[in-house]
């Protein structure tokens, strides 16, 4: 019997799906299902992760830690080789913690996980995973078990291209449309939630798993693109007959995901059903070129561009594109919204000496939330944050030494052009750190709860499913989740720590510095092609 | 240790599974090559090594000799080329 539906909406914000609720939209009621969910169960907003990615904050849901214990802060892992930095992708390897998913399968429950991230390759379960953000050619080697992968493409209708991340059409989030083109990329993207629903749907039926989890990302795809048809404020139903049907296109994948929802808790209607977002949404006007600032702070050189085609490419890569032996603090990747600082050693001579590290990044804090935005006058920077206030713990050390908190959250650019500060000509939808959180089912209170964390998602999912809590979870189950009665016969205990994994991470930095003293450091045009094809999402460039 | 013959054996068995779905019609010998015959991109590099590292159970084999050579990564890999890499770092 099924004991919990943990769905999972990328991004979903109160800010968009209230009016879809209310029926306050232009268009009425779109999402009766999950708002009947709501009024008879326990909502409230749920905060992401320190900060608000698509990575570390799925990466919380399943652990039930923050990035600074479990390690994933990026899509992109960087290793500084001192005359050179390489970059790679994080994958499940990398995750410090047990997820909920082998704790539940250890303890004899049985788990679906399905489009998840940071989940390929697949951990061994109690259960069937196929994890999300994988290209259709490696979908098969990415699922387990194995002949899991043969079942789901026996499932009519099965297309592992629709199903599957499309690099070269996520790389285009961040570019502005017109809206024709606008609507035919959101029009590529619903066939991919279809996708997953019914695939999550045969799952359900045919294993009837303890624990259900699917996680379905086309209201981040969406409202990244489309905030500007989609956030309250901005849509007054005036537009032209494109616009009008660019917004009639994404309220129709609203009421099409309620639609999902239904059909998922009617298949498992004994269930309680949980869903969360890992961060919110909003839209961000700014473009903040985080390089080319640190640049005319004199910590970074740019590298030499050539005129060729390949360096052009380079400049035009979400992956900072500089020269090494003059760099001493850079954010890496848009999505990042962070700064590495780089210390001092034989292999990285540029580095910051660690004697003066605190007083460079004083200084260098200053100098950040100094920033103006030339037309307003403006903040541009909010607030920074060290690693020690952001990401504590046993994983700090691979964090970036500052994170940026924007002032209309946005991410920042790392790409090659000035001036640092300017302005969009439309909003373009960006993460805001306050999520979703709505649970309903058996024992659930009608109640708006107060404010909680990412974390408490996956305390509450493991009590959910019969287990206990384990003791280094970081969250807690809301004492006010559920009815008194109920609550007294199902008691939250909490149980022994979550095993220890092997911690990733730690073979690539022990080859990194294996490497260290062997690698060169010349111009490189295929490397170039590996980061134009990672550029996954385009995070808010220019 | 592994021994010379496992080496090469794994490594064309992970990567007749790697490239099941692709729809190639292509026989794998010590001379087919990733980028001119398997029609590898830089994505499908990146997972082909996380494959090599979970067949052959080691994060450490330092792939990165092997696509960079002279400090430029190379423009493609013929699978003998692979397999004798392997045999350096783990025969």
């Amino acid at each position: 019997m099924t004991r919990t539906l943990l769905i999972g909406l990328d991004g979903a914000t109160f800010t968009v799906l209230g009016p879809f609720l209310d029926g306050t939209a232009p268009e009425g009621v779109v999402m009766p299902f999950l708002a009947h969910l709501i009024e008879t169960g326990y909502s409230g907003t749920l905060a992401s992760t320190a900060h608000p990615l698509t990575p570390p904050a799925w990466t919380s849901v399943m652990t039930g830690r923050n990035p600074g214990h479990h390690g994933i802060y990026d899509f992109v892992r960087f290793e500084d080789m001192g005359h050179e930095v390489f970059f790679t992708l994080y994958d499940a390897r990398d995750i410090r913690a047990e997820t909920l998913w082998q704790v539940a399968s250890r303890q004899g429950k049985s788990v679906v996980s399905l489009n998840f991230p940071m989940m390929a390759p697949p951990p061994e379960i109690n259960g069937a995973l196929v994890p999300g953000f994988v290209s259709w050619k490696h979908l098969r080697r990415n699922t387990w078990p194995g002949g899991l992968y043969d079942r789901i493409k026996a499932i009519p209708g099965f297309d592992p291209k629709e199903l599957s991340w499309d690099f070269e059409r996520e790389g285009q989030i961040g570019e502005l449309m017109e809206d024709a083109e606008l609507h035919a990329w959101v029009d590529k993207h619903l066939p991919r939630d279809r996708q997953w629903f019914t695939i999550g749907l045969t799952l359900l039926q045919e294993d009837r798993p303890d624990l259900f989890a699917l996680m379905l990302d086309g209201t981040d795809k969406i409202q990244h693109q489309a905030w500007h048809r989609l956030d309250p404020a901005l849509w007054t139903g005036d537009g032209d007959a494109a616009a009008q049907a660019v917004r009639r296109l994404v309220v129709d994948y609203f009421r099409g995901l309620d639609g999902y929802l239904k059909a998922l808790h009617e298949a498992a209607p004994e269930a309680q059903m949980i869903i969360v977002s890992d961060h919110g949404f909003a839209g961000a006007w700014t473009v903040v070129r985080i390089n080319n600032y640190l640049e005319s702070l004199g910590h970074l050189t740019w590298r030499a561009n050539d005129g060729s085609e390949a360096a052009r490419r380079r400049d035009l890569s979400n992956f900072a594109n500089l020269d090494w032996s003059r760099t001493q603090a850079f954010c890496p990747t848009p999505s990042s919204n962070g700064i590495v600082i780089r210390k001092k050693s034989p292999a990285c001579p540029a580095g910051v000496d660690p004697a003066d590290y605190p007083a460079f990044r004083a200084q260098l804090i200053e100098d950040l939330l100094a920033l103006r935005d030339p037309e307003t006058g403006k903040q541009v920077i909010a607030r920074v944050m060290t690693r020690e206030e952001a990401f504590p713990g046993q994983a700090m050390d691979q964090a970036p030494d500052l994170t940026l908190f924007l002032a209309d959250h946005g991410f920042v650019s790392v790409r090659n052009r000035v001036p640092p500060v300017v302005t969009r000509p439309i909003p373009m939808g960006t993460h805001h750190p306050d999520g979703i959180f709505v649970m309903a089912g058996p024992g659930v209170r009608a109640a708006k709860g107060a404010r909680l964390s990412i974390v408490d998602t996956t305390a509450i999912a493991a009590h959910s499913i019969g287990l206990p809590v384990p003791q280094d979870f970081e969250g807690k189950v809301p004492a006010d989740l559920y009815d008194p009665d109920w609550l007294a016969q199902h008691p939250v205990t909490i149980g022994p720590a979550t095993l220890a994994v092997a911690g990733a991470g730690e073979g690539a930095t022990e080859t990194a510095s294996e490497t260290a003293g062997t690698q060169g450091t010349e111009e490189d045009e295929q490397r170039e092609e590996v980061l134009a094809q990672l550029r996954l999402l385009g995070y808010i460039e220019d | 240790m592994l021994q010379t013959v496992d080496i090469g054996a794994r490594l064309r068995l992970t990567l007749a599974e790697f490239v099941e779905d692709w729809g190639l019609d292509i026989e794998i010998t010590p001379e087919t090559s990733l980028v001119g015959d398997l029609e590898f991109d830089s994505i499908d590099v990146i997972q082909f090594v996380v494959a090599m590292e979970n067949a052959f159970q080691s994060r450490k084999i330092g792939f990165q000799d092997l696509l960079m050579q002279e400090g430029r990564y190379v423009d493609d890999l013929t699978v003998a080329q692979i397999e004798a890499f392997l045999r350096d770092r783990l025969a």
